[in-house]
């Protein structure tokens, strides 16, 4: 049914990995009940991590704050359930290692649930009635940050800053992960919802100009919004914009990249080139914030990969075990030998499945042993044969043997002379290594090794 | 449920392939040119390439025994270094001399620098380089191909009882010194394109080199970049040279087709080990052998030069690597 989509807008270097998205393209989004306990991480983003507004053994309501800091880049947490806080306690980070979390036992009798409310929105829903500066308010007490990965505060982004003036707003609808398809779903079956939150984000940041950047891998997606921009007449404004499906298609500086064949200054951020970027799931959130008044507490999380029972697309409660979500999801299959927060090219594998869903996690990807042994891992790690095509691979034009084994030798000065700190961690050039080398895996260390050195991060 | 749940750092998938494979992919590129070799040279070929790819492999597993480092051989990478080098070696040359070059190929050429992967120059080259330096005599004394000289069985050791014939280039270094006339050279052109003439046993055929070089390019085991800058610049140098003075140098096109420069081309510039790392780096590395060829074979005193001209770029291949330092795409990070 949908045409065939083709593009030429993209940037140089990347990968094309297998797309695994069949899996889970076509699952409805579906509502998970509240689990039996959550434990919400008081970290879940970019800046200052929250302390703890509520104390053990305390009630709290659905969508109530449960930890809030007075930093300006920062974004209070909620709790998605209603019920009693049972402990405040040091739980594993992804990035951070340990961080604070509080968990929060589910009340049964007194709590309902939250459903979506896509529906509350139609191509004439008005957004002139919230002002700019009311918008940026809600958006920080509704706890909204970058919901594609980085985590950044939504509200210091989307606010009007003089020194960083921004003319453009991006709209990052590119999934370039393989196996994910939770901003697909949103752009197919919320369409209204994504389109009143990038206006809203629009009005915000007092942006005039819009591009939907979408891969031209969802055809479907592309036709869903163009047709919904046409029907709420803000084509003059709006426009969505194909790119090539490649990976890292989705980084925001490869999105400018492809759409404006501009560059995003290294170790820089959007805004001094004049932009902001969105991802679609933030923009869902925001506008359900704003309209609905109900705080992110709830995302959409891509169940997915060949060892998991019900593959899906699932309204979670932020919170949630990893645990829980799998019982939810039918269990693991015999083959399963490795649980990734996140797609397979930037997700962390983990161990722990009591590990909670944060805000920023938008996919589990279950991977089987057969999956797993085509990656490489499995094989034999060989000399590096200096054949160049991490270097051809690298979207950011980086020499990653170098710097890989300049880390590996722990010689942090050498690897910082070939701009480690400029690496975006895509992961192509592991992907893409033939020897087999983690180059991406150095390259972390070093720079985890280089901010300790730089005494930001504690032993 | 979970047995053995697995941890390592992203990405988990990768793209399923190899060292290994890359090798392979070599190897099976290099076959038309060993059968041409074959048809060509009949069993002294055979004899030879065997003789180079087993003491080849023999060698780097007696050198990781002594070093007691892990077995290498799997790599494949000693099999393409035999192959190589028994591909540049004169059909008459005896067992022994090329034994005794595969073994400096893989012993002195690779394995004293650290194996695979940590060599300066190209193994095959070094083992070749060794030879002409030892064994002169021996490495150019050119065989007329079975095809030509039904009488092959003559063939010895020495060289001396076979018929021999003048490669095509050494026509042309007879041509520049005055002593004949450079078209004798150019009608070659033809037999050198098929292979049916003198020369080492894997230079001679321009077909069954051609279909190699476009198999890895199809199979993207290598880039342009290299062939590309390797034979514009032969090719540029040599038409120079024959329009100003085209009765003293042969058509840029037989300087293509013969002495192996499309087996440089393809096959031993292209050793991704010894070449630079960016693409600009190999744009260099590649005129530079082309370059440094013509002018051994135009001006200098051998008539072929492909293996001085790859060695000569490989020892600066670090440099070109310090010169041809990628900028990152955002610009050079502050602080």
């Amino acid at each position: 049914m949908a045409i065939e989509i083709k593009s030429k807008l993209t940037f140089p270097g990347g990968v094309h990995p297998p797309e695994y998205k069949e899996i889970t393209e076509n699952c409805a989004i579906e509502v998970m009940p509240s689990p039996k306990q959550v434990s919400v991480l008081l970290g879940q983003h970019i800046g200052a991590i929250c302390k703890p507004t509520v104390a053990k053994r305390d009630k709290v309501q659905a969508g109530q704050i449960v930890g809030d800091s007075d930093a300006f880049v920062s974004a209070p947490v909620h709790t998605p359930v209603t019920g009693t806080v049972k402990d405040i306690s040091l739980q594993s980070h992804p990035v951070l290692g340990r961080a604070l979390a509080i968990l929060i036992e589910t009340d049964p009798e007194n709590d309902s649930g939250k459903s979506p409310s896509p529906d509350r929105f139609d191509k004439d829903y008005d957004i002139q009635q919230y002002s700019s500066e009311q918008i940026c308010e809600i958006t920080r007490k509704a706890g909204i940050i970058g919901m594609g990965g980085a985590g950044f505060p939504t509200r210091v982004k989307i606010e009007p800053n003089p020194r960083l003036p921004k003319d453009l707003l991006i709209i990052n609808g590119c999934e370039c992960e393989p196996f994910i398809t939770c901003d697909y779903r949103l752009m197919v079956e919320w369409t209204w919802q994504v389109l009143t939150g990038i206006r809203l984000a629009a009005k915000a940041a007092r942006i005039e100009r819009i591009k939907i950047g979408i891969e031209d891998n969802k055809p479907d997606a592309i036709e869903a919004m163009r047709q919904s921009v046409n029907e709420s007449g803000q084509a003059d404004k709006i426009e969505v914009v194909v790119v090539r499906t490649k990976y890292p298609q989705g980084g925001e500086r490869q999105l400018i990249r492809s759409l404006l064949r501009k560059h995003v200054p290294s170790g820089g951020i959007p805004p001094m080139i004049g932009v902001c970027v969105l991802n679609i799931a933030t923009c869902a959130a925001l506008a359900e914030a704003v309209v609905c008044g109900a705080p992110l507490t709830h995302r959409v999380v891509t169940v997915t990969g060949n060892a998991i029972d019900r593959p899906g697309n699932y309204y979670v409660p932020i919170g949630t075990t990893i645990a829980d979500l799998i019982d939810f999801c039918g269990g693991l299959t015999e083959r399963a030998a490795k649980v990734v927060l996140g797609g397979p090219m930037m997700g962390f594998a983990i161990a722990d499945l009591s590990r909670p869903i944060t805000k920023t996690c938008g996919a589990l990807t279950f991977l089987s042993q057969e999956m797993i042994t085509k990656a490489k891992y499995d094989r034999r790690v060989t000399p590096c044969i200096r054949c160049g095509r991490c270097l051809t691979v690298c979207p950011e034009n980086l020499n990653p043997t170098k710097i890989a084994h300049a880390v590996k030798k722990n010689r942090l000065d050498l690897a910082e002379q070939y701009y480690m700190s400029a690496c975006i961690e895509c992961g192509c050039c592991s992907f893409i290594c033939p020897a087999n080398i983690e180059l991406t895996g150095y390259i972390k260390t070093g720079k985890i090794l280089q901010a300790r050195a730089k005494k930001k991060i504690p032993e | 449920m979970l047995s053995k749940i697995t941890v390592s750092p992203a990405p988990h998938i990768s793209k399923a392939y190899s060292t290994r494979s890359i090798m392979l992919d070599v190897i099976i590129a290099l076959t038309p040119a060993v059968a041409a070799s074959v048809i060509y040279f009949r069993y002294r070929a055979a004899i030879i390439i065997a003789t180079c790819v087993l003491v080849c492999l023999l060698t780097e597993w007696l050198c990781n025994t002594i070093r007691k480092k892990p077995n290498s051989l799997d790599d494949c990478s000693a099999i393409l270094t035999g192959l190589i080098l028994a591909l540049s070696l004169p059909p008459a040359i005896p067992i022994w001399a090329a034994s005794i070059g595969s073994i400096f190929a893989i012993a002195i050429g690779k394995m004293v620098f650290g194996g695979l992967g940590s060599n300066i120059f190209n193994p095959a080259m070094a083992g070749r380089l060794f030879l002409t330096a030892s064994f002169g005599a021996l490495m150019t004394t050119w065989t007329v191909p079975a095809t030509v000289d039904p009488g092959m069985s003559a063939i010895s050791a020495t060289g001396t009882e076979a018929v021999t014939q003048a490669t095509p280039l050494a026509w042309s270094k007879e041509a520049i010194k005055g002593k004949a006339q450079a078209h004798v050279a150019n009608q070659q052109l033809t037999a050198s394109f098929l292979g049916n003439t003198g020369g080492c046993l894997g230079e001679t055929s321009t077909i069954a080199l051609l279909l190699g070089g476009i198999y890895l390019l199809i199979k993207r085991t290598i880039t342009f970049h290299i062939p590309a800058a390797v034979l514009l610049s032969a090719f540029v140098c040599a038409s120079i040279g024959f329009l100003l003075k085209s009765e003293a140098y042969v058509s840029p096109l037989l300087h293509l087709t013969s002495g192996g420069m499309l087996i440089c081309a393809f096959f031993i510039a292209t050793d991704p080990v010894t070449a630079p790392l960016s693409q600009k780096g190999m744009w260099i590395f590649g005129a530079g052998v082309g370059v440094v060829t013509m002018l051994i074979r135009m001006v200098g005193e051998y008539p072929e030069g492909i293996m001085f001209a790859v060695f000569l770029m490989n020892a600066v291949t670090p440099l070109i690597d310090r010169f041809c330092k990628l900028k990152p795409a955002g610009g050079v990070p502050h602080g």
